[in-house]
């Protein structure tokens, strides 16, 4: 098993530094040249050959010559750059974002935590209601309530998640006035503590709702799916012909063997909540990371934009990790053959 | 040939056995035999309840988004301010009942109409409403009490003259549209009263004229011109005017603008004027029509007619004439129909006594009394921030929005087969790579790599690039999971015999994995390309409502939601994102329901789940 991990932990290390990569080029391949950025300001004060001189000068400073692959190990902090010290993303310097005129880091701050919160806290309310209801409609199947919750989910998993979104805001937030209908916190008012934390969940929970109302449908069809497939399985009906009760023949035979794929699919899923959340933060005007994406696009905030790309990237590469190694875990075979 | 002929047998007996049944009876064991794996699977889908259903609705959508497009062309420029936020409704041009039966006057306003009967009460319809708080419907109730002789509709008030010579000003007063000249107010003897664009005009029988309203428009009258006006016709930003000695001026001080270039040919003999937004008209009276201003709309194009024109009206940027034959002619903008007139009143089988045209509509009420109405009835679904149809923009982004899902759908599916092919079938080192790079190409965060993607495209590139562009990053971001299904499906069908058949009968290997593996694998890659038809076209929709995918003014499903989650347009404005909400939801519910049926219908196994 170590062995297995460490194998694939290399793997992921290596496809990591190749997206990175394929972003850096990208990031660069966006038109505009630092160095004449970097003497905007001046350029009016300066003759025409003082200007090319400095402008050289100030391409060197900034290494713009070097190549792509020498800027790009810069960048990450893994080669010295022109002055001889590291300073890249492995030193903590994601670069400095135009737009709030801070460094990256101190910018992504509080819009990683609201993300990370909202995707984790939807991830396992998500899988806290479609465990069971998957499993129930696997149990009876083809009942009035299964037929009635596959025509939902499939409703659930068809309609875009800003549908969901639009829908539940005009419900909740227009019609009722239960939540707000955007924001982080409430503006004007300065908060401490506990009433400060009230707040945000407070304005945290359309969102929240939204992301686990948009992945309840495929989820619970994929229990479902994997639970029929474990209950029409041989040894189940050996437990049952054993004289097991149900409970134990569906919980502890059953279940256990559906968990494979649903443990595998599932956790691929919380990436694409991940992604999904862009759209969703982008509805609420949830200042997350998706947000802030969009908004750094929107504004030319390039370093800002690499560096939440940084932070998808890792977020997929982390959860492909760990499907393979729970995958690992649950059925021995796999280690064997890769 | 050999091959052709039996093709076309087996068609016959397929068209004679749909529609006589066959040709003799079978008994089950025969039946059983010529049911095929294809053919028994195509049989198991049509008898698939909920799968149908979702083929008829997706047809229908197809349908709506193939076809609708040639009966509602876009124009992609339009943009209209008198036509923002319009709720849906085709009553635009329906006076009330009480009105036309006694038709005094009728004034055609923007979204609205008003009009006065020979009893002095006034009557509104269509959409009145100008703010939140501001509704023309709501008429003064000094207006009601008063017996009303003349009515106008203006971009945002409404003009109505009472009989003692009052005038009375509502809605939007924002602008000074209600700051009625105190010397006006006096009880004089108004012979024309005029509504325009946020200003208003009073024509006394003496030829005084008073203006006032929003400044912005060129609301003053020189001294010299006063006392000798007969008749006023307004344009956007300026006015015209008819003098008693049979000439057309300008009487305003803005004398550089394009309003006072008047032809030299209508310094005398005018009989009649008119003005439409931007360009105004005078008749002589040989029936010679001179046009002048800033010709937008082909106001100048005048169709053919036999005749002498004698009257003329003008609209926002159309114009309807009279002749004296009593046929109607009308020319200049048709975005609304507003120049079609009706057979009956082109070719003068029935003659007009009152004609009434304003903005995009026409009234005409006929000698024996009938009302008939042309050019701008309503929108089916309403109307968006820009006055643009949102029933026009639904059907077109449907296609642009269905396109686009097809093609990244069909790039997906070329790379998947190519790459997943030779992938499974070759092995070694080429699936090595091939995988590797799939695997890259999955671990990268698929909406925010889009969303960079998209963004990287420079300015310059013009809208249709664009959007084959988005379909390219869709396609190539989207083949490894089909790639991975191919490849795990080529690899257990290689082992299979006839394969094995096809390699001992030295066929070679490319057409082995193209004509004899792929074919048996087709049913499965045909769910899944379904499937994700559906996901592209959900992509394609969240990128553009992000504002990254296909940019506005090209209409797609995804983009005419965007800037729709603020409660002002979720409650006020609900046309403006339910119906684009309610079709692509619908649609991708369809096409995931043939999706879900499809599977079942290939893999028996499923339908038990």
């Amino acid at each position: 098993m170590p062995k297995y991990v460490a194998k694939r932990v290399a793997y992921m290390v290596v496809v990591f530094f190749v997206i990175s990569f394929i972003m850096y080029f990208i990031y660069n391949l966006i038109p505009g040249d630092p160095a004449a950025i970097s003497l905007e300001s001046i350029r009016d004060e300066l003759t025409a050959d003082e200007y090319e001189q400095m402008y050289q000068q100030a391409r060197a400073r900034l290494g713009l010559d070097d190549p792509i692959f020498i800027r790009y190990l810069r960048w990450l902090g893994v080669y010295p750059s022109v002055n001889g010290d590291f300073n890249g993303v492995f030193q903590g310097n994601l670069g400095y974002s135009t737009m709030y005129k801070q460094n990256v880091v101190d910018v992504i701050a509080s819009p990683l935590q609201n993300t990370i919160f909202l995707n984790v806290f939807s991830t396992i309310l998500a899988l806290v209601i479609t465990i069971p209801l998957g499993i129930f409609c696997a149990v009876r199947k083809n009942s009035k309530f299964d037929q009635a919750i596959q025509v939902v989910t499939i409703v659930g998993y068809s309609i875009p998640i800003y549908i969901i979104g639009l829908v539940f805001i005009y419900l909740f937030a227009v019609k009722l006035q239960i939540f707000p209908v955007g924001g982080v916190k409430t503006s004007g008012v300065t908060l401490t503590g506990f009433a400060a934390l009230k707040d945000k969940l407070y304005y945290m929970c359309l969102p929240l709702i939204v992301t686990t109302f948009a992945n309840l449908g495929s989820m619970t069809r994929y229990v479902r799916a994997a639970m029929i497939d474990a209950l029409s399985m041989d040894y189940v009906r050996t437990a049952r012909a054993k004289g097991l009760t149900e409970k134990v023949v569906i919980y502890s035979h059953a279940w256990r063997n559906a968990l494979l794929p649903i443990v595998t699919v599932i956790i691929g899923w919380f990436l694409t909540i991940f992604s999904g959340s862009v759209v969703v933060e982008n509805t609420f005007s949830f200042l997350g990371m998706g947000a802030l994406n969009v908004t750094g696009l929107n504004q030319s905030d390039y370093e800002l934009v690499l560096a939440i790309q940084l932070f998808y990237t890792i977020i997929s590469l982390v959860g492909i990790l760990i499907t393979d190694i729970s995958y690992g875990l649950i059925d021995p075979r796999v280690r064997v053959d890769k | 040939m050999e091959n052709k002929r039996v093709k076309g047998f087996s068609l016959r007996v397929w068209a004679r056995r749909l529609f006589f049944g066959p040709a003799k009876e079978l008994n089950f064991l025969e039946e059983e035999q010529v049911q095929s794996p294809m053919r028994s699977m195509i049989k198991r889908f049509l008898h698939n309840k909920v799968a149908m259903t979702g083929v008829t609705i997706f047809v229908a959508c197809l349908l709506l988004v193939i076809i609708g497009p040639i009966f509602l062309p876009l124009d992609l420029s339009f943009s209209d301010a008198t036509q923002q936020n319009v709720p849906p409704t085709m009553s635009l041009a329906s006076p009330p009942k009480a009105l036309l039966d006694d038709v005094k006057e009728i004034s055609a306003g923007t979204t609205y109409g008003i009009g006065c009967t020979n009893s002095g009460e006034v009557y509104t319809w269509g959409y009145t409403k100008i703010t939140s708080t501001i509704d023309l419907a709501n008429i003064p109730d000094e207006v009601k009490e008063d017996k009303i002789v003349q009515v106008s509709a203006g971009f945002d008030h409404c003009l109505a003259l009472g009989e003692s010579g009052k005038l009375y000003v509502w809605g939007n007063k924002r602008l000074g549209q209600g700051d009625i000249p105190n010397k006006a107010q006096k009880g004089l003897n108004f012979v024309q009263v005029e509504a325009g664009n946020q200003y208003s005009a009073a024509l006394t029988d003496e030829g005084y004229l008073y203006l006032w309203g929003n400044g912005s428009a060129d609301v003053k009258v020189k001294k010299e011109f006063q006392n000798h006006i007969k008749k006023v016709a307004l344009g956007d930003f300026g006015y015209v005017s008819l003098m008693d000695d049979g000439s057309v001026k300008y009487t305003g001080y803005n004398t550089s603008s394009a309003y006072a270039n008047i032809p030299e040919a209508l310094s005398g003999d005018v009989v009649d004027i008119a003005g439409t937004s931007g360009t105004f008209v005078g008749i002589k009276s040989d029936g010679s029509m001179y046009f002048w201003g800033n010709i937008s709309h082909n106001e100048n194009q005048v169709p053919e007619y036999e005749g002498k024109v004698i009257s003329i009206y003008g609209g926002r940027y159309h114009y309807t004439a009279l002749l004296d034959n009593g046929d109607m002619i009308s020319w200049g903008d048709d975005h609304f129909h507003q120049t079609q007139v009706p057979a009956k009143l082109a070719k003068g089988e029935k003659k007009a006594a009152q004609i009434f045209t304003g903005y995009y509509q026409n009234y005409v009420v006929t000698e024996d009394g009938d009302l008939l109405t042309w050019g701008l009835k309503g929108y089916l679904m309403g109307t968006d921030y820009l006055g643009r149809d949102i029933f026009t923009r639904l059907v077109n982004g449907g296609r642009v929005t269905m396109t686009v899902g097809a093609v990244s759908v069909i790039i997906t599916m070329i790379l998947g087969l190519l790459i997943g092919g030779f992938s499974g079938y070759f092995g070694g080192v080429l699936d090595m790579v091939l995988m590797r790079v799939a695997e890259v190409i999955s671990g990268i965060p698929f909406l925010p790599f889009a969303l960079i993607l998209s963004s990287i495209i420079p300015s310059s590139v013009s809208l249709t690039q664009r959007m084959y562009l988005i379909m390219v990053v869709l396609g190539l971001l989207s083949w490894p999971s089909l790639a991975r299904l191919v490849r795990a499906q080529v690899l257990a069908v290689r082992e299979q015999e006839y394969v094995m058949a096809a390699k001992a009968m030295g066929v070679k290997e490319i057409s082995i994995v193209f004509r004899h593996i792929i074919p048996n694998i087709l049913s499965v890659i045909l769910v899944n390309v379904t499937l994700s038809f559906a996901t592209c076209m959900l992509t394609e929709s969240s990128l553009s409502y992000l504002g990254f995918g296909i940019i506005p003014p090209t209409p797609t499903w995804g983009n005419m939601l965007t800037g729709c989650n603020n409660s002002v347009v979720i409650q006020q404005y609900w046309w403006r994102w339910v119906f684009p909400a309610a079709i692509f939801g619908i649609c991708t519910i369809a096409i995931n329901l043939i999706g879900d049926g499809l599977r079942d219908a290939v893999d028996p196994k499923a339908e038990e789940r």
